[in-house]
């Protein structure tokens, strides 16, 4: 079989063409950022979230170095509450994650609406960071970008998780309130981000696990949101679920998404049987943990767990979460090397 | 008053609880009083059996977040009735926790629900909140005097606050008196090793489990102490001889 470039792969896994591929992917469609790439590339944190420039060089490192089968930016999930009203700490002078202060909404008419979201917060940046990607990689590698969506984004940065969980069951209304007033808001990122040249759009919606809420809440509270989003957005979008999804995959798989991607607490070979229920084949995307296994390694360990979940049915190798920021760059190397070993013989046998 | 009546009154907390309902837990603990059932009976068999329930169904996934954070709110309503009329004798407190979120991290509901459930199954807790500084910790343990310290994240970049206390703990030498345990989102076992914690409770249940087997740890490291002072002051006795 001819080889493929990452775009192509990549591409051909979320539109549904996955038995074409030459191998597996693999990919992270979190951050991708570790304290080793910041030094080869100039680009440290805080820097790097409000340089574009730096942005781009830090998002496509991994890429670069070890042949990761994407480029993503940003490297926060903050960036959607900070243009919603929260105050975002970028740690200066020291190579920390982007956290809030507090949880300052206390009800939906707080909400602070930009009046341009172009040029809100930290978006301005990374539309451009997009763009300088796009000129090096269109059509080579495809370029993701992340957001999270309004339940993670409101239930986790912007409000106290406790008194919105709880809303959940004494004021439904407030919730739906919460995410249908900000919808357009996120449909207009994610489209600045489409227009600036991104390939596919990963949301991150981590506060809808099963270790927060029902399966029945995330039918009620979450679906809807996604599906209309998705509709609206009308794009590649991977649809990722941090934390346990066990029970939720298969409603996950329904969102109108082109792929879902979960972390090792939701085993691979459940999601696949799940999933294949509602909508066999559909592309699974996960789950190597990424302090446990990437980080702390070592190389061997590292392949034997590419190789079970290839076995397992995986369709693109991934972390599970965000790289470790200490994460050793042979380990991201491992990691490709062995979806590319074992990626391609499976595939053969599948044939 | 009956049997029956006390039954029922009991029955009621523990509905309460389970429910999530506030209001009728207020008015089971007011009921307990009234009709002179020994508030801290009202607490064990009343309340913390709710919440026993609630923990069981929250560990097969019956129940969810949602769901305990309402029943814990109930629980509280009805503890805060009755703790003011239980005596000091009656209530022997299984032993003392520390319990917060580390430094730069505000998500606490993993420690809110550990704290719930910490008190419910007879453990004092002294909850230092969110985002709390690695000195907190340790001046907060020394001054409780407590056995355990307990210390949660939601945030990978923040695990390494937890490895700051704990070694701060090592460094100023109170790992004999004091254990830890860690939990939250990104925690694991590897990681508990990694930092040298004592204990890792993969969910709340798991974590009052394991701080049982701390407690337990303490009393006997506390025994084999006294043991040995007394050993050697019967030595010291001997040479005087």
């Amino acid at each position: 079989m001819i080889e493929m470039n990452s775009y192509e792969r990549v591409m051909a896994v979320l539109g549904g063409k996955k038995e074409t591929i030459d191998r597996l992917p693999c990919m992270n469609s979190a951050s991708v950022s570790t304290t080793d790439f910041m030094k080869t590339f100039n680009a440290s944190w805080p820097a790097a979230h409000k340089d574009a420039e730096k942005m781009a060089k830090l998002g496509s490192a991994a890429h670069r170095v070890c042949g990761l089968d994407n480029v993503s930016v940003p490297f926060s999930m903050t960036v959607e509450a900070e243009i919603l009203g929260a105050v975002i700490n970028y740690h200066e002078g020291a190579v920390k994650w982007p956290s809030i202060t507090e949880f300052s909404i206390k009800d939906p008419s707080d909400l602070k609406f930009p009046d341009d979201v172009s040029k809100a917060g930290t978006v301005p940046v990374i539309t451009k960071a997009i763009a300088i990607l796009k000129k090096e990689f269109e059509g080579k590698v495809p370029i993701n970008a992340y957001m999270v969506p309004p339940f993670t984004a409101i239930s986790s940065y912007l409000v106290d998780s406790i008194s919105f969980l709880k809303c959940i069951r004494t004021s439904p209304d407030t919730i739906h309130q919460y995410c249908r007033d900000t919808l357009d808001v996120f449909v207009e990122m994610a489209t600045l981000y489409r227009d600036a040249g991104a390939d596919v759009i990963t949301f991150h919606e981590m506060g809808a696990s099963n270790d927060n809420i029902s399966p029945q809440h995330f039918n009620d509270f979450v679906k809807p949101y996604l599906q209309e989003m998705i509709k609206r957005l009308n794009m590649p979008i991977i649809l990722n679920i941090c934390g346990s999804a066990v029970r939720i995959v298969d409603k996950m798989a329904e969102c109108g998404a082109n792929a879902i991607a979960v972390d090792e607490r939701t085993p691979i070979k459940d999601a696949r049987a799940a999933v294949d229920k509602v909508k066999p084949g559909f592309p699974v995307i996960g789950n190597l943990p990424a302090f446990a296994l990437i980080h702390q390694g070592p190389v061997e360990r590292i392949r034997e767990a590419v190789k079970k979940g290839i076995d397992d049915g995986v369709d693109v190798v991934a972390s599970g979460c965000d790289f470790w920021l200490e994460t050793p760059t042979e380990h991201i190397k491992a990691l490709v090397d062995a979806t590319a070993e074992f990626g391609k013989r499976s595939h053969q046998k599948f044939i | 008053m009956g049997v029956e009546k006390k039954e029922e009154i009991l029955k009621k907390l523990t509905e309460a609880v389970i429910d999530g309902d506030e209001g009728k837990s207020k008015e089971g603990a007011q009921e307990a009083l009234d009709n002179g059932i020994k508030p801290y009976e009202a607490v064990i068999n009343g309340l913390a059996a709710g919440m026993k329930t609630v923990g069981d169904r929250y560990e097969c996934k019956e129940y969810f977040l949602p769901d305990l954070l309402l029943s814990a709110d109930a629980m509280y309503a009805g503890l805060n009735i009755l703790t003011p009329h239980i005596k000091k004798s009656d209530s022997k407190s299984k032993g003392k926790v520390v319990l917060g979120v580390v430094e730069g991290d505000v998500h606490d509901i993993g420690k809110n629900i550990v704290k719930i459930m910490l008190t419910a199954s007879g453990y004092e807790v002294v909850d230092l909140g969110r985002d709390v500084p690695t000195d907190k910790f340790i001046d907060n343990a020394e001054k409780e005097g407590a056995q355990v310290v307990a210390m949660s994240t939601l945030m990978t970049p923040t695990l390494m606050s937890m490895k700051a206390v704990e070694d701060k703990l090592k460094d100023t030498g109170m790992k004999d008196k004091v254990k830890t345990i860690v939990g939250g989102g990104p925690v694991s076992e590897d990681w508990r090793a990694k930092m040298g914690s004592d204990a890792y409770g993969r969910d709340a249940l798991e974590a009052i489990d394991k701080v049982k087997l701390l407690m337990g740890m303490i009393t006997t490291a506390v025994d084999t102490m006294k043991e040995e002072l007394k050993e050697e002051e019967k030595k010291e006795e001997k040479k005087e001889q």
